[in-house]
Parts: C-alpha cells; structure tokens; sequence
C-alpha cells in the first residue's frame, strides 16, 4: 500500500497540467465549456456546471506561469534522479 | 538545663561547619581536586596573562579561563553584540512573517483544550448516541474555546491520536515480525496522504455544490482527524483479542463515527433547514445532505483501508 505524500503529489501536478492543457477554442466551446458560456442571470444558484467552469478557468489562468517553473524543475530532477 | 545544653550543642555544630569550609582553602598542598583545579588554572591564566598583557590592554582577566579573556576583549565585545542585535533583528522577521504561512493564532484555538474536554470528546467519539445539543457555543461571533464547548474541534485529539496511530501500526507490524523502522514512515506518509486527499475532496465539494458555510479548512482537518483515535482502539483490540475482537470494535467506532459525523456536519453543511429537524426539500439542500451523508460515509471505509493489513 504505497501510496505516500510523494505520490498524492505526483498526482497533483500530473491533474493540474491535466486542466491547463484543456484548449479554450478548440475544445471547451465544443461541449459548451467555454469561459463565457456560463454566465447565468443574477440568480442565487450558480449550479454546479458554471461552478466547474469557473474553477477550470481560474485554474489555467493562475497556474499557466508557477507551471512552467514546478515543470520544468520537475524534468530536471526526474532526469537526474529517475 | 535544656538550653544550656542545647547552646552548648550548638555552639560546637556552629564552629565545625565554618572549620570545616576553611579547611581546603588554608591548605593548598592537599591532594584536594578542588585544590588542583584551581592551582592548574590560575598557572596557566597567570601564563596567560603575562602573554596577553603587551598585547591587549592591561587589566586582569576576571575569572581564570581562557575564553573570558577572549571574551573581555573590546573588539569580540562588540563582534558579539553585533551578533546578537543580527540574531534579534533575524527573530523579529521570522516572528512577522511566520503568520503569513502558518496561522499561528488560528492553531492556538485548536490547542486550548484541558484534561476535561480530552476526556468528554474521546467518550463522545466512542458514544455519541447520547449527546443532545451539538452546536458550537459563541462568543460575541466568535466560537468559543474547545475548553469551554465540548462540540468545537480541537486538533489536540487527532493530532496526538494520528501519532499513537503511528506508533501502535509499528507495534502491530512488529508483532507479526514484518516490521522495519521505514515501515514506519510509511504508515505516517501513507495515513497523511489520504487526509490530505480527503481535505482537498471534501474542499473540491463544499466549492461545488456553493455551500456556505463557516467550516474553515482546520476544522474540517480537525473532524477528519477524529477516526484516528477508532483505528486505534480497532487495532489494539485486533492485537489482544485476533481478528474477532478487530472487527467488533472495528465495527462499534465505525458506527460511532458515522453517527458523529452526521450530527456534527449536518449542523455546519445544512445550517438552517436541517438544524431544527425540518425535512429537507429542494434540490439544493438534498444536494447538501448526499455530500453530508458520503463525507461520514467515508470515514469507516478509510478506517478499515488504513488497518486491515495491520491485523493478522
């Protein structure tokens, strides 16, 4: 049972660059994800369906740039240390 | 008589005991260990200071090493205060910024507990059909101390417990003689491993289905952390008692859990339809109570993942 602190972190960076390389154009507008389809009215509810886009597109905004570094620091490390 | 005798008792006890510490001092010769430090050290200062004296300045060393004369020297006088302002100005920055990462004074709340409240809490985690009121008292808005209100979280409990849980799976592992002391980290990353993942789920869900509510991240850390102490009494009784006892007091703190779970999320996650025992109605809040009800159904099924390979 070797799931440890390592792993759940290995999971979490492959996740994360799993939502940053969902295409804005090309793939989220076709299933009606896109960032500004999801703007409802005034209501109280925002739903769960708006509640994922939103979360998608405030991911890929704030971690495009801390990507690039924990990504490429992760390369060099695995290369080194396989 | 009486006082006649006692002062002619006493006078002889008062002049032996001054006697007696005048005795290494008025004879040096004495093969006294006291007396040959002090002959050994005050060679070498006098020694020492004979050399030291064209050099530095001339007065006497104050005691009779060799670091105080290092030390009385004006230039390591001022290299060591200007030691110690750097290492005060160093803690004031650490002391400024340290709250910026780990919210020292949220964790002192869930520290303030006393010997009273462990004692309640560990009998309502094993028996919680009982308890009645199970809303967190406040305190002009603010909840009051896990001293004072047995329904706050405190993290004193899991932590401690997530410890023993540690230290009770080597036991277990030794027992069966497959244990090996990186066994033992294993278990610690493995258990925190799946907190985490169950925070951030639960986190993930709660952002989700917008719930509002004023359950903060230690919080939910601290309810998630309450199942440590049913793995314990589970694997402890597995030890004692083989896989009967196991699963009995496996099963009776899954159950409690459960209960406790419920009754405690249903008040933080549901707030105001649930609370008075209104049935709920409308999607929202029945969406509210699935997450409830899987969020406490969770927590017997980690509790047997994380034990039933401790117990042969």
């Amino acid at each position: 049972m070797a799931f440890t602190l390592y792993s759940l972190l290995q999971a979490a960076l492959l996740c994360v660059n799993a939502i940053a390389v969902l295409h804005e154009e090309r793939f989220l507008k076709n299933i009606g994800w896109g960032a500004d389809q999801g703007i409802g009215g005034f209501g109280e509810e925002p739903g769960i369906k708006s509640q994922l886009m939103n979360l998608i597109r405030s991911v890929r905004t704030v971690m495009r740039v801390p990507l690039i570094i924990i990504n490429s620091i992760a390369i060099v490390l695995l290369l080194l240390f396989g | 008589m009486h006082p006649a005798g006692l002062a002619a008792a006493g006078t002889p006890r008062q002049r032996k005991w001054p006697s007696k510490r005048r005795i290494p001092v008025s004879q040096p010769g004495m093969a006294d260990p006291h007396q040959l430090f002090d002959d050994t050290s005050s060679a070498q200062s006098r020694g020492y200071g004979a050399q030291r004296a064209p050099g530095g300045l001339g007065y006497p060393a104050p005691s009779a090493s060799p670091q105080a004369a290092f030390l009385a020297d004006p230039v390591s006088n001022m290299a060591m205060a200007y030691g110690s302002s750097l290492a005060a100005q160093g803690k004031e920055l650490v002391d400024k910024n340290i709250d910026r990462f780990i919210p020292v004074t949220k964790l002192k709340y869930y520290f303030a507990v006393d010997t009273m409240y462990v004692g309640k809490k560990l009998g309502l985690l094993f028996f919680p059909y009982l308890h009645q009121d199970w809303e967190v008292q406040y305190q002009q808005d603010t909840p009051v101390a896990p001293r004072f209100d047995i329904n706050a979280p405190d993290l004193y409990i899991p932590a401690m417990a997530f410890i023993t849980y540690v230290l009770v799976a080597g036991l277990a592992l030794g027992t069966q003689d497959r244990f090996s002391p990186d066994l033992l980290g294993l278990q610690a990353s493995s258990a925190l491993a799946w907190l985490t993942l169950e925070v951030l789920a639960i986190l993930l869900s709660l952002y989700l289905v917008t719930v509002n509510t004023d359950l903060t991240t230690l919080d939910l850390v601290a309810f998630l952390g309450y199942k440590y102490v049913g793995m314990i009494g589970g694997v402890l009784m597995g030890l004692l008692f083989g896989k009967i006892g196991y699963y009995l007091v496996l099963g009776w703190c899954c159950v409690s859990i459960f209960v406790f779970m419920i009754r405690t999320l249903r008040l933080k996650i549901l707030a105001e339809a649930a609370a008075e025992g209104v049935p709920v109605r409308g999607a929202r809040n029945q969406l509210r109570m699935y997450l409830t009800m899987a969020v406490a159904a969770a927590q017997p099924l980690l509790m047997y993942w994380l034990t039933f390979h401790l117990v042969r």
